[in-house]
């Protein structure tokens, strides 16, 4: 037997922190008493926590200065000009 | 920080060019982090993320004062990623063999530690299994994903950053995490 539809949209807006405390209440009693429900929201728990457990990246070496060097050049005559 | 960001748009918009390296330096690593996450790629993320800064600094008349210029320089690179991917052949992925080597992946390509103890590989294969998951969501999921949980950034500001209503970031985020819950759970 599946559950109504509402439980997984209630689960993405709790996820989101925007569920009335109704709704919430009504989740977490839908939860212990449904195991489908309950293994659904871990894997979804678990699922933003390994998005967010991949590690934060820098931009590469020289960036900035490759960058620099790209721009177009007749701002810097108005800087010259200055 | 947004102060900072204002005066330097400021003494560019009077043409003092250096002032566009620091806003740079600020932003550099979000916005190449976006792109690399979009993309899956480095050397793709960075032709896109200098692309992103160049694009706003030829177009910084348009950027209008007192929004955030974060959301703006987001926007741009987004659009292009987004347009990067459009283009693009089927994804290759960090995983694939490096032409002409003899099972170098592009993940030996990124300078590592010397000592690679046995959980921290187990780490970053877990890692490369999520990228490699983000990588296959249709774009429009994908960006969602990246801007929330790799950038942190709250649904309103998404929501300026894609030009869509949060009703469709929602749906969006809540499409994306449930693709995602489905490739990873059995990791």
């Amino acid at each position: 037997m599946s559950c109504p539809e509402k439980y997984t949209a209630y689960m993405h807006d709790y996820l989101d922190e925007d569920i009335s405390e109704q709704r919430a209440l009504e989740l977490s009693e839908h939860i212990q008493s449904c195991g489908t429900c309950e293994e659904h929201f871990k894997e979804l728990k678990r699922t933003i926590a390994l998005v967010q457990g991949t590690a934060h990246i820098k931009a590469p070496e020289g960036f900035t200065e490759d960058i620099m060097a790209k721009l177009p050049k007749e701002k810097r005559k108005v800087e010259l000009n200055r | 920080m947004e102060t900072i960001v204002n005066s330097r748009i400021k003494q560019v918009l009077k043409g003092d060019q250096n002032a566009y390296g620091e806003i740079v330096e600020l932003y550099k690593d979000k916005i190449f982090q976006l792109c690399y996450r979009m993309l899956g790629n480095r050397h793709e993320a960075e032709d896109v993320a200098q692309e992103a800064f160049i694009r706003a600094y030829i177009n910084i008349q348009s950027f209008k004062q007192g929004k955030k210029f974060s959301s703006w320089i987001y926007r741009i690179a987004t659009n292009l990623c987004i347009d990067r991917i459009r283009k693009k052949k089927p994804d290759y992925f960090l995983d694939a063999e490096v032409p002409g080597t003899e099972g170098l992946t592009m993940y030996s390509q990124i300078a590592s530690d010397s000592v690679m103890p046995e959980d921290k590989l187990v780490r970053l294969e877990l890692q490369e299994t999520v990228q490699k998951e983000i990588s296959k969501l249709p774009e429009k999921y994908r960006a969602v994903i990246v801007l929330k949980y790799m950038e942190e950034l709250s649904l309103n500001e998404i929501s300026e950053i894609l030009d869509i209503p949060l009703g469709t970031v929602k749906t969006r985020i809540h499409r994306g995490r449930e693709t995602l819950r489905q490739q990873l759970r059995n990791l």
